[in-house]
């Protein structure tokens, strides 16, 4: 129609591909001996574009998967390659290449052979519509067969590509299917389909096929391209929604669905489409544990080292790989399937089998073919040993196929090649040569590709990236390659062995990630939480390093308001203490405009932690290292030498400050309270909090200003949740603590409440002391420490001076996730959680009165300090019996914590003390955030 | 001569006093380390003040320990607390104490004294004896009826973080 300018002339060069898009069109553009040639800019196998080709004597190479066009013609001239790449005319104006899409380019494909001689064939019945299906079609047409050709398939669809099902299918539904054959293509080919139907007899004899719709097809020759069914899990609860095979495209589709709705997929089989369809659910994000019964995935086919090469690979992304484990039942347990392997159950949303393939060669078997390596034998024009009968593709096997040894592949490369050769064999025609076996696989954004055919006895050498398997006689059977087309391109000239090859052992190397398997997201493996809900926690809770990994990420660096300070301890500008947010160290210091800032200690430049000290007062923070500074709100201040020194050095011209200071925290006060956010969008404290733990927050800091008494610091050797659990536990409180019940300050039939906020994060355990004179009897003897007359040598530790507006003489607030808040009558403290791991965590605790304390009112308050902290006589005896549970799990493992009391009360608040609804409710919005 | 024989008797009284002081701090913390702590209170004035304060709280002013007595009421009433309500996990401890500084007399007859400790803590579970704290003793000696006592002892700890508890006294 019209040609259009694209591109300068003098932006072409010999060897070189360059890409432009002419309206909604790609466009490749080749100087060849100059003269311009235009081609479609999109490879007609996978999306990728030809501008990032390799061009050399007139051909170029895809990126991706390898297949070469001719730049002239556009003709697809190797595997994986079907389809010619579609010619544009050119014309030079001046400088201006122009082109015209509606025009072919000069040189066009050669036009199909026409009729050849007629070979005594006249009708052909092709079963099975896969690609080598389309491959002998091909070639029967290419090499004249004038004859008709009946097509007969299982599925409804013409021959299409199976490679992307277990790839792009999986995670765009607009990905375009790939056919082999379109409904165009085989009208121009004759081709008679019959699909949606299956062959049911083969009468070799009579040359009669029958189908399952009844239909009776005489034939000349047949081919059998019948390819195989998904080996099916045989265990019990392998019928269950949920758990997919993987062959068709309407299994893709039910796949790719499944992957959308779920957050942990468990994949049976450590095979190539098994770790296919682990990449594409780690491309979801999705928690991902392969189940491998062998003791190294692709174990079948490669030789160990390999195949680690591959598992290393899948958990560099997170999967977590498990070998030597056999499935032996899956059951639904709620919306998730359970999979039992060995001792072991892994929860799932979905389950995907990728196990194999089983040949479909019952019809072969019916009429009498000779079967081989589970497959068809076949010879190499894809001739069984029946006369007039034919197979081809991932069914028929050839007894010397690679180095004299049997072998059935199953790979696009052998489909398009064994279809062709039976194609001209059934034509007539002569053989066509053999190709070296070669195969690609896509997994975790790494393009590798396998040339040869390894076998798992092979030794394993490694020149970087690229494997080659090495049989005993010392010739490379294969040679595979990680993310490296070049080495394959190379190979297919010669493949040998290169000087600097390092030879790997079955034995296991260092692992880059000694934590890999047990960091990998293994949601699915040990993180079942117990059947009977939450009145069980198990013990991976509080011991898993991965699950504290996740806690970081998700609760402190979540959506949560996390204690810093209190804002007397940061009074004027210039002051700053030392804080966390989670295990983070920030500053938290005020800056000349009054405001609070909370930042990461950490200098930008080299990670330094920059601010040494506890707390001070400086004019901006300087990192010791390299003296990079910083202002009070964490800005970079700063660069020494920035500029370089006379003229050399320094930082790039484009280098700004404000690209390179610290993470800034989202901060917000409440009555004095200083409290930082990873996330910027954080509701107000107050809506955080909720209206009832706000009232008690807001009944200890009543708005007198705060003073600060001084700070206990201790580790304990626990997960920090167990703090949380311990003031959200009221039943320990007369039990544990001996001093409170032997001195009548807390008696199980106190006025007390257990309050637990909606959410299920925060609480405040409440008691009202009493008098021991009026404790029932019965209440006593429940209590085994209670001794009536034990008297205090100075009992003003007991006294409680009402000062606030509450009904509660003692409140400890758990507020979600670093902070308590403690009113033990008139001792008052935070307490901070900074967690260091799943094991340990430090507690900071900061003590306070109020502005306007009597010199005897702060007295007492640290006389009633006694009480709390790491010596204080109920402080001491929490840490301990939390160091004895985190004892208990570390050292009889796997168990669970069994928390079941006040069933009437399943989660939230509680009226009595001897309630757990609270711990539940904790692990209710626990496993939300956590997605457990 | 009289000059010299003043000095040499004033010597031996500070020699006298220090070797009584070591002799109470001995005998102190073998009490603690034998975790006979109503022996313990007895080293102590009716009005005595003992503290064990971080380090950072006592140069940051605070005046927050994490054992604070007001006598010696308190402190006996710690002791009861600690052999017959608290609940704590079985361990030895082993008190040292070297680099005993003591000051003249003042009016009254306080005497003035500071020394280094470290206290090592051997739990059941691990073969270490680790160090619970390591600081140094504040005191103030008067003698009682003759003997001498703690009217105040603060034991200032270096060790920012505690470990896990302190359940026997310093």
């Amino acid at each position: 129609m019209a040609f259009q300018p694209a591109v300068s002339r003098a932006a072409l060069a010999e060897d070189q591909a360059v890409g432009v898009r002419l309206g909604d069109k790609e466009v490749a553009l080749f100087l060849l001996r100059d003269e311009v040639f235009a081609t479609h800019g999109v490879c007609t196998h996978a999306l990728a574009f030809l501008k990032d080709g390799f061009v050399e004597g007139g051909e170029v190479e895809c990126p991706l998967h390898q297949g070469r066009f001719d730049i002239r013609s556009g003709r697809a001239l190797c595997a994986p390659l079907t389809r010619d790449l579609p010619t544009y005319a050119v014309e030079m104006r001046g400088d201006m290449v122009w082109v015209d899409l509606d025009q072919p380019g000069r040189v066009s494909a050669p036009a199909p052979v026409a009729s050849k001689a007629e070979v005594g064939t006249t009708s052909v019945v092709v079963l099975g519509a896969g690609q080598a299906a389309a491959a002998a079609i091909r070639a029967m047409r290419g090499a004249g067969f004038g004859g008709t050709i009946t097509l007969v398939g299982e599925e409804p669809h013409l021959p299409y590509e199976r490679p992307p099902l277990s790839k792009e299918a999986l995670l765009d539904d607009a990905a375009a299917h790939a056919d082999c054959l379109t409904d165009d293509e085989a009208a121009a080919l004759a081709v008679t389909p019959l699909l949606s139907r299956r062959a049911v007899g083969l009468d070799a004899v009579a040359k009669r096929v029958t189908l399952s719709d009844g239909t009776v097809l005489g034939y000349d020759a047949v081919l059998l391209a019948t390819g195989g069914r998904a080996r099916r899990l045989s265990v019990p609860g392998a019928h269950l929604p949920g758990v997919l095979h993987l062959r068709t495209r309407e299994d893709a589709a039910d796949i790719a669905a499944a992957l959308r709705r779920a957050r942990r997929v468990v994949v049976v089989g450590g095979g190539f489409i098994g770790l296919e369809l682990a990449s594409a659910a780690r491309r979801l994000d999705l928690a991902v544990t392969v189940l491998e019964q062998a003791p190294e995935i692709m174990a079948r086919l490669l030789p160990a080292p390999l195949g680690r090469a591959f598992r290393h690979l899948a958990q560099r992304h997170s999967v977590e790989v498990r070998t030597r484990i056999a499935v032996s039942g899956i059951e639904r347990q709620g919306a998730a399937l359970l999979v039992a392997a060995g001792a072991e159950r892994f929860e799932a949303d979905a389950v995907l089998v990728g196990i194999g393939l089983e040949p479909e060669v019952d019809l072969a078997q019916q009429a009498g073919c000779s079967l081989l390596a589970g497959g068809v034998r076949v010879d190499v024009e894809g001739r069984t040993s029946v006369a007039g009968i034919w197979a081809a593709g991932d069914c028929a096997a050839h007894p010397h196929a690679i180095g004299g040894r049997a072998l059935r592949l199953e790979s696009w490369q052998n489909a398009e090649d064994t279809g062709a050769a039976a194609g001209r064999s059934i034509a007539g025609a002569a053989a066509a040569p053999a190709r070296a076996p070669w195969f690609w696989s896509d997994q975790f954004g790494v393009n590798i590709q396998m040339l040869g055919v390894p076998h798992a006895t092979d030794r394993v050498a490694r020149s970087g990236q690229v494997y080659f398997t090495v049989d005993a006689g010392g010739s490379v059977t294969a040679v595979t390659a990680f993310g490296n087309a070049g080495a394959i391109r190379a190979a297919r000239t010669a493949m040998t062995l290169p000087d600097d090859v390092e030879w790997l052992t079955d034995a296991e190397e260092d692992r880059m990630d000694t934590h890999a398997e047990t960091r990998g997201l293994s949601l699915s493996r040990r993180y079942v939480w117990p059947a009977e809900g939450l009145t069980r926690i198990p013990d991976w809770v509080y011991t898993d390093q991965w699950i504290y990994e996740r806690e970081v990420e998700r609760i402190f660096k979540g959506r949560t308001w996390n204690y810093v300070a209190l804002e007397s301890e940061v009074a004027h500008p210039g002051d700053f203490i030392r804080s966390h947010v989670g295990p983070v160290p920030v500053v938290v210091s005020r800056a000349e405009d009054g405001s609070i800032n909370v930042f990461e200690n950490r200098c930008s430049h080299r990670a330094a932690e920059f601010c040494r000290d506890l707390r001070g007062t400086v004019k901006e923070f300087v990192c010791p290292y390299h003296q990079w500074t910083y202002d009070l709100k964490g800005n970079l201040q700063g660069v020494p030498f920035r500029r370089g020194v006379a003229g050399k050095g320094g930082m790039p011209a484009d280098f700004r400050n404000e690209h390179h200071g610290p993470r800034r925290l989202n901060v917000t006060t409440h009555r004095g309270a200083v409290f930082a956010s990873y996330a910027q969008d954080m509701e107000s404290v107050q809506d955080y909090l909720g209206p009832e733990i706000l009232r008690e927050f807001e009944a200890t800091f009543d708005g007198r200003k705060l003073v600060v008494l001084g700070h206990y610091r201790h580790t304990l050797p626990g997960n920090w949740k167990l703090y949380h659990e311990n003031l959200k536990d009221p039943y320990h409180a007369t039990l544990l603590h001996t001093f409170l019940v032997a001195f009548g300050l807390l008696v199980a039939g106190n006025k007390s409440l257990m309050l637990a906020d909606a959410s299920g994060r925060h609480g405040v355990m409440c008691s009202a002391k009493s008098d021991p004179s009026k404790i029932a009897a019965e209440d006593k003897k429940e209590m085994r420490a209670y001794h009536e007359g034990m008297r205090l040598h100075d009992p003003r530790i007991m006294d409680f001076i009402d000062e606030f507006d509450s009904p509660w003489s003692v409140t400890m607030a758990t507020i979600w996730p670093n902070l308590i808040v403690q009113r033990e009558m008139n001792t008052l403290g935070i307490r901070q959680i900074v967690p260091t791991g799943p094991n340990e965590f430090i507690m900071k605790w900061t003590m306070f009165g109020f502005e306007g304390d009597t010199p005897e009112m702060t007295a007492h308050r640290l006389r009633q300090g006694n009480l709390m902290g790491p010596s204080g006589f109920l402080g001491l005896e929490d840490n301990e019996a939390m160091k004895f549970v985190q004892d208990g799990m570390l050292r009889v493992p796997e168990g669970e914590h069994y928390v079941g009391l006040d069933p009437a009360t399943p989660t939230g608040t509680s009226e009595t003390l001897i309630s757990e609804s609270a711990i539940r409710g904790m692990y209710s919005h626990w496993r939300e955030v956590m997605g457990i | 001569m009289l000059d010299t024989r003043q000095r040499m008797d004033a010597r031996f009284e500070a020699l006298l006093v220090r070797a009584d002081i070591e002799d109470f701090n001995n005998a102190y913390c073998a009490a603690l380390d034998a975790q006979q702590l109503e022996e313990w209170t007895g080293f102590f004035t009716e009005d005595a003040f003992y503290s064990v304060i971080s380090r950072e709280n006592a140069e940051a002013g605070y005046p927050v320990g994490l054992i604070h007595c007001e006598g010696r009421g308190m402190i006996r009433d710690r002791a009861f607390a600690l052999l017959k309500t608290a609940m704590f996990g079985p361990r030895y401890l082993r008190h040292m104490v070297s680099n005993l500084a003591v000051d003249a007399p003042d009016a009254s007859g306080a005497i003035r004294a500071r020394a280094n400790y470290i206290v090592f803590e051997v739990l059941t579970d691990r073969p270490d004896a680790r160090i619970l704290q390591v600081g140094q003793f504040r005191d103030v000696f008067r003698h009682v009826d003759g003997a001498l006592k703690l009217a105040e002892r603060r034991c200032v700890y270096d060790n920012l973080l505690v470990p896990t508890a302190l359940c026997i006294p310093v």
